[in-house]
């Protein structure tokens, strides 16, 4: 595994996201983002380590009390930037750009330095839910499966396999893309497609 | 992308067409403008819009909406002109060479300003710095792709590049730069309706081939279809899955769709996007897998759905694949959040519910490393066999060690790998390749010649010339056993070629005697196997110009494309421009990714781009009376309508209308708030720019035409 107990930054060394993003990991992202965001539509560029490293290298603060440090790639767009994540008792603390990732070099653009809002939006869903005479309803995960698959052998006992379509995803990853093919396969069409096609 | 974004380092010219890569690639901006700024590269913009991007380019071309090929062929006949062809590059490498000549021809500069607006003097000043600062990297996006020529117009940018020489080479290359994190994955794993993974196709060879890496029984899978003749015919795409829910198009399928599995997918990315809603709400089933409920829950108003929360990519692990063909693993950060499961989890319930758990993983008992290893074992086309796992999390685990300007690892554990192992990596000890059909370099080190995946020899049409396909003799790659040409690898192991051979030993063969597995030829000027066999212009299928739609006229209509009857030629209306003045393009913004269901999700992201707009030239809203912030109409050609704030701005030129695409949730006054799941609505909502984007597909791979349309502007 790509986790390394966090140490304490070296004396002089970049680090990108400062002591703003301590205290109240939410409002200090806010102004890390507005920074990186404003930086970005202004200049047309992202930003650089460079002067990330000019802003932050004075604040330099230590890692969270037992924080591990996770590298990860960031899940926007297909330039594949590295993420240092920062984790406390399985909780993402905190992130900050991979200055020394060989494509990204300690850069963002606005969407890539908010990663850690897939994660922690209240937007997402929470529990399986269906639509219940014009209502939505919380389901189990078990009853769920069930009634999924109940009308999916119903519909393709009564139409066949092609009754079935499949959009996939580029979001997912290459194991998870190769499973989604797998399935169309197994259950015996090609009405499988995903975004390349548009 | 033939190269990758650090090797843009190199380039001494850049040429971006149809790509926005400030908004779109923000953070390969660095290496474009290292090049831009340390060699002095000219950075030439081909765009309808000035762009962010355009912003930082030394040459801005302003061209019409769709007429892309006829500036490319312009460019390729004024090079040729002057004789500035690489002529021993097209003498050992290239195919077609003349009958492609003889096309580009007609693209006179004079020619290309009346279909593009390119003016004449700009079109030869291009040509001059394209053949003045070698190599040239050359990059397009969807502003390349989404035309009914999209694929006609992707060929001649491949063209102009082999004329320049700048294939296989440092600096050159063409750099398409994917969209989302993993398309490139995803695509290379084939969830598409006309491929196995890897390519492979759908003949009997292929399944069979599958079938052995999946250990089951080729019969087994076959029952599953509804024939064997559909088991090898092309599915419903993405573009136009819908047209099998509504039956309104002549559809040729043994069935109606009636239920749909939506996993990691928006919608609102899909052009004419009124008809998906009605689609989506004729559905029998309708199962949305997503951490978000995306605008799919709010607009399909049955009883009919159900949605599952996965976890993001954070809260899982697996490898993606970067637009430089990098392979990268994802370590999880955290455990599924809410009762969320991971994909791998929802796959593995909904296959052991429908009962074929058993067969599907056979091979796989530990997640998802097995699965890596099983597309090792199988991916042998385009060398995905040659990342495992462990190569992988080296890599990332080791990613200081390897060089900004190469991408090679100097040291440590990784010692000579390219970072992320880029595809194809043949063995478990090869490299990865930087560059594709580099000839300077061993196979065994990250070379390549082109494929020969055509024949030996081919005789033209055309011109009823016979050619050989192979390369010419003495062009091969370094401790080559063959000096020059040579056929694709087969018969080593009896009975398989490099392909279908799973033992790998005829991939070893060829690499160990230092040559390409799948052989090396001529790279393709003339493919015989298109209506279109060297590129050429063809008006988009809504033109604004009725005076070239007889010169330069669409294809003629086209049965069971991806199961649909396809409009060409009984679509193209001369007279629809009398209606529709305006053309219709579309593109993306930094802040928002995709159909947004994500980014609108962020309050951060929303805040910073929060509404909706049109893009307007001044001359044009004032002509219409529409100032700035006014809410218009824009109306398509199939009647459909959004309203959206006016944002007046000479970005567009007076007959070109641009539209973000990113969002979704309310139309035309109406709001679908109430729709969502209480509480998981996005922070932002706007009317889907693909509602009014037009009918048009590819005539070769579908995908919708959704940057050339027509379309009509009035006060709301």
């Amino acid at each position: 595994m790509a986790i390394s107990k966090h140490r304490k930054p070296a004396p002089g060394k970049t680090v990108s996201s400062g002591r703003r993003v301590t205290l109240n990991p939410k409002v200090a992202r806010r102004s890390f983002l507005k920074l990186s965001a404003a930086t970005a539509a202004l200049s047309g560029a992202a930003m650089t380590t460079k002067l990330t490293g000019k802003a932050v290298a004075a604040e330099a603060t230590p890692a969270y009390k037992d924080s591990e440090t996770v590298r990860t790639i960031c899940t926007y767009c297909a330039v594949g930037c590295g993420i240092e994540a920062e984790v406390q008792n399985g909780v993402w603390v905190r992130q900050e750009v991979a200055a020394d990732h060989p494509v990204s070099r300690g850069a963002h653009c606005c969407k890539g330095a908010g990663a850690i809002d897939m994660v922690i939006s209240e937007k997402r869903l929470k529990n399986p839910m269906k639509r219940v005479n014009g209502k939505w309803t919380n389901l189990t995960w078990d009853q769920a499966i069930d009634e999924i698959t109940a009308k999916l052998t119903e519909i393709r006992d009564n139409n066949g396999p092609d009754a079935l379509h499949f959009n996939g995803s580029a979001k997912v990853s290459t194991e998870m893309a190769y499973l989604q093919r797998k399935f169309a396969a197994f259950w015996g069409s090609n009405n499988i497609d995903h975004q390349a096609r548009i | 992308m033939t190269n990758s974004l650090n090797d843009i380092r190199h380039a001494k010219s850049m040429i971006f067409i149809g790509s926005n890569a400030t908004e779109a690639h923000p953070v390969s901006m660095q290496h474009i403008l290292h090049a831009k700024e340390v060699n002095n590269a000219p950075l030439i913009v081909v765009d309808p819009r000035f762009t962010k991007l355009a912003a930082k380019a030394t040459e801005y071309v302003r061209i019409r909406p769709g007429t892309d090929c006829a500036f490319m062929m312009g460019l390729i006949n004024e090079i040729i002109a002057n004789g500035w062809e690489d002529k021993e590059f097209i003498r050992t490498r290239v195919a077609g060479y003349e009958e492609m000549v003889e096309v580009a021809k007609h693209y006179t500069p004079e020619v290309v300003e009346n279909i593009t607006g390119i003016p004449a003097k700009q079109t030869r000043r291009v040509a001059d710095i394209l053949a003045k600062s070698r190599p040239t990297s050359l990059t397009w996006c969807m502003g390349g792709t989404q035309h009914h020529i999209g694929s006609s117009i992707t060929r001649s940018f491949c063209i102009l590049q082999l004329v320049l020489g700048n294939m296989g080479k440092s600096g050159g290359g063409t750099n398409i730069f994917r969209g989302h994190d993993n398309v490139q994955g995803a695509t290379d794993m084939c969830v598409l309706a006309d491929n196995l993974p890897g390519y492979y196709g759908l003949a009997e060879g292929s399944w069979k081939h599958w079938c052995r890496v999946w250990d089951v029984d080729y019969d087994s899978i076959a029952s599953r279809f509804a024939s064997k003749e559909w088991m090898e015919s092309k599915g419903f795409s993405l573009a136009r899955w819908y047209e099998g829910v509504l039956g309104e198009e002549k559809i040729e399928s043994p069935s109606p769709i009636k239920a749909m599995i939506q996993w990691g997918c928006g919608s609102n990315s899909n052009s004419q996007y009124n008809r998906v809603v009605k689609a989506l709400n004729m559905l029998d089933l309708l199962v949305v897998i997503d951490p978000f409920p995306t605008i799919v829950a709010a607009v399909t108003k049955t009883d009919n759905i159900y949605l599952l929360p996965s976890a993001s990519q954070y809260e899982t692990s697996g490898s993606v694949t970067s637009t430089s063909r990098q392979i990268q693993w994802r370590f999880k950060v955290v455990d599924p959040v809410y009762d969320s499961k991971d994909d791998y989890e929802i796959m593995s319930l909904l296959v052991s519910k429908l009962g074929f758990a058993d067969e599907f993983y056979k091979n796989i008992k530990e997640v998802p490393e097995d699965i890596t290893r099983e597309i090792n074992k199988g991916t042998l086309t385009i060398g995905y066999n040659g990342q495992t796992p462990e190569r992988i999390k080296a890599h990332m685990e080791n990613w200081h060690t390897f060089d900004i300007d190469d991408l090679q690892a100097k040291g440590g554990p990784c010692d000579g790998d390219y970072y992320g192992m880029p595809w194809p990596c043949w063995t478990t000890e090869h490299p990865g390749t930087p560059i594709l059909y580099d000839i300077s370099k061993p196979v065994a080190k990250g070379g390549l010649p082109f494929r020969n995946r055509f024949g030996d020899v081919t005789t033209y049409v055309m011109t009823g010339r016979e050619e050989g396909q192979l390369a010419a003799k003495g062009v091969c790659n370094p401790g080559s056993e063959v000096q020059g040409g040579y056929s694709e690898f087969k018969e080593v192991v009896p009975g398989t070629n490099w392909k279908t051979d799973l033992s790998q030993e005829t991939i070893k063969n060829a690499i160990n005697r230092g040559m390409a597995p799948f052989g090396n030829a001529r790279a393709r000027c003339v493919v015989w196997n298109f209506p279109d066999q060297v590129p050429i212009h063809r008006e988009p299928l809504h033109s604004p110009r009725p005076d070239l739609v007889e010169k330069y006229p669409t294809y003629e209509d086209k049965a069971n494309h991806f199961r649909v009857e396809t409009r060409y030629k009984s679509e193209q209306n001369p007279d629809l421009v009398k209606q529709y003045p305006y053309v219709l393009t579309t593109g993306r913004q930094v802040e928002h990714m995709g159909g947004g269901a994500e980014t609108r999700s962020s309050k951060y992201l929303s805040e910073l781009q929060p509404e909706m707009y049109v893009e307007i030239n001044p001359r044009l809203a004032n002509d219409l009376g529409i100032r700035k912030g006014d809410m218009v109409i824009v109306e398509s050609p199939e009647g459909a309508k959004i309203t959206v704030k006016a944002f007046i701005t000479p970005r567009v030129d007076e007959k070109t209308i641009f539209l973000p695409f990113h969002f979704a949730g309310t139309l035309m006054g109406e709001s679908y708030l109430k729709d969502y799941p209480e509480g998981h609505a996005p922070y932002v909502l706007g009317d889907p720019g693909n509602t009014v984007t037009n009918y048009g597909y590819d005539i070769i791979t579908q995908i919708q035409a959704t940057k050339d349309g027509l379309c009509k502007v009035t006060r709301a």
